[in-house]
């Protein structure tokens, strides 16, 4: 390996432990600006410049599309607080791979949360909300921005029933998807008479970027 | 904007050790990151359950400490009769992980607060709240990092309703373990109302490899004890 070679090895290497922290605080600042209800921030995480940007959660549907995405993301993170209500999600347990071109990276998280969720006419409801959040990152600039992301239900239930006797929230109530939503792609949570499948996918080592498709890969032997 | 691109002439004034360091150090940085996915891995397969899936080896099997075969043999052991209802997230949090000189040994303590559901013969699901550890050691096995060591350390593991307090779950297994023989496997450093806790694990210390330089040496969780 010539000098030169060994410089460049560095400087990647060096970009990669950039790239690692960097996406993570990228991503505690999206769960901060979610849990604050500040959806101008969220949507400034975006790569909103590129046509199949997309967002999906739970069961809500697939928003892919700079319009879908914003459209979501300030219809339901911009709502006006109202008082009572809370969101606290955390991130946990941190799987990131950068991609050796240093253009992407793909990631996923646990996210454990609790919330206080106001019904009409009603005091606040305190629920758990547990999910496990993947993304791909693109890198546009000097900053890593969202390409894709997913949050997966793992339990969203009542705290004072639990994750087994509280299956109200698991499925949607039976309304309209939004007019924007393309359909779900997985969705999985826990239920007591369903089977969990470890999806997403744990992101792997990879040259180039090759679409959000590892997300629901479910050969475990690559 | 996150952090600049670093490019080959960044490094253009650096002489040959001054090279040598910085690439020894971005390796060790590395390392903990690589080690944190490996973990991270091992925790999000865990909740499916599902013995007998094909999947990448995520374990040293070929060091020479590894009982590979006793190991695989406890993978293929079933303790439910359907996975219908079972769950185990355990998310991994507050990591403390060193990695040795050469970037070819770590040692991790992560802590865990988990939700879990339980059905041993397809009865109606037990929810369960547990918090614990997860210690170990990591060697770099192929050219990718595996787990040496390290089994979960269980501080709380109850039914949901009745709280840390009341309640403690034994570890399941077949066949089913007494509360005695439970407290001398996963549940000895777990949670007494009548005792003061024990201090274990100790997350490795900055010195661990020079205090504990065998990498099957676990004496570094256990400081506090001796």
């Amino acid at each position: 390996m010539s000098e030169q070679e060994r410089r460049e090895r560095i400087a990647r290497s060096i970009n990669t432990l950039h790239a690692y922290q960097d996406i993570q605080n990228e991503m505690g600042r999206v769960v901060a600006a979610f849990n604050y209800r500040q959806a101008d921030k969220i949507l400034e995480r975006f790569a909103l410049h590129l046509d199949d940007v997309s967002l999906e959660y739970a069961d809500e549907g697939l928003f892919r599309g700079p319009d879908a995405v914003e459209t979501i993301v300030r219809e339901t993170v911009g709502r006006t607080p109202r008082p009572g209500e809370m969101y606290d999600v955390h991130l946990t347990t941190p799987v990131i791979e950068v991609a050796e071109d240093e253009q992407t990276a793909k990631a996923i998280w646990w996210a454990p949360g609790a919330a206080s969720l106001l019904d009409e006419n009603a005091e606040p409801s305190a629920v758990w909300m547990w999910g496990t959040i993947a993304a791909d990152f693109i890198r546009v600039d000097d900053s890593w921005l969202i390409y894709h992301l997913h949050y997966f239900t793992v339990i969203k239930s009542s705290y004072d029933k639990g994750w087994v006797e509280d299956t109200d929230l698991v499925h949607r109530a039976n309304t309209p998807l939004h007019p924007k939503a393309q359909s779900s792609t997985h969705h999985n949570p826990y239920t007591p008479t369903s089977v969990r499948d470890a999806l997403p996918a744990v992101p792997r080592p990879y040259a180039d970027y090759d679409g959000p498709g590892w997300m629901l890969e479910r050969d475990k032997t690559k | 904007m996150n952090s600049r691109r670093i490019t080959a002439e960044d490094l253009a004034d650096l002489d040959d050790h001054e090279l040598d360091e910085l690439e020894r150090e971005v390796e060790r940085l590395i390392a903990v990151w690589q080690v944190k996915n490996l973990r991270g891995t091992s925790v999000f397969w865990f909740d499916d359950q599902r013995i007998g899936e094909p999947r990448r080896e995520l374990h040293a099997l070929g060091h020479a400490s590894v009982d590979a075969e006793a190991l695989l043999q406890f993978r293929r052991t079933p303790v439910v009769d359907s996975l219908q209802g079972n769950m185990l997230v355990h998310p991994l949090m507050t990591p403390v992980v060193e990695v040795d000189e050469r970037a070819e040994r770590a040692r991790g303590v992560w802590s865990s607060l988990g939700i879990e559901a339980l059905s041993k013969f397809r009865e109606t699901p037990t929810a369960i709240f547990s918090i614990g550890f997860v210690p170990g050691s990591h060697v770099k096995e192929n050219g990718e990092w595996r787990i040496l060591q390290g089994m979960w350390q269980r501080t709380t593991k109850n039914e949901y309703h009745a709280g840390w307090v009341r309640d403690m779950q034994v570890t399941n297994t077949r066949p089913p373990l007494s509360a005695e023989e439970d407290r001398a496997r996963l549940g000895r450093y777990a949670y007494r109302p009548d005792e003061v806790r024990a201090a274990h694990p100790e997350p490795p210390r900055t010195d661990t490899w020079d205090e504990f330089p065998d990498e099957t040496d676990d004496g570094w969780q256990r400081v506090n004890l001796d």
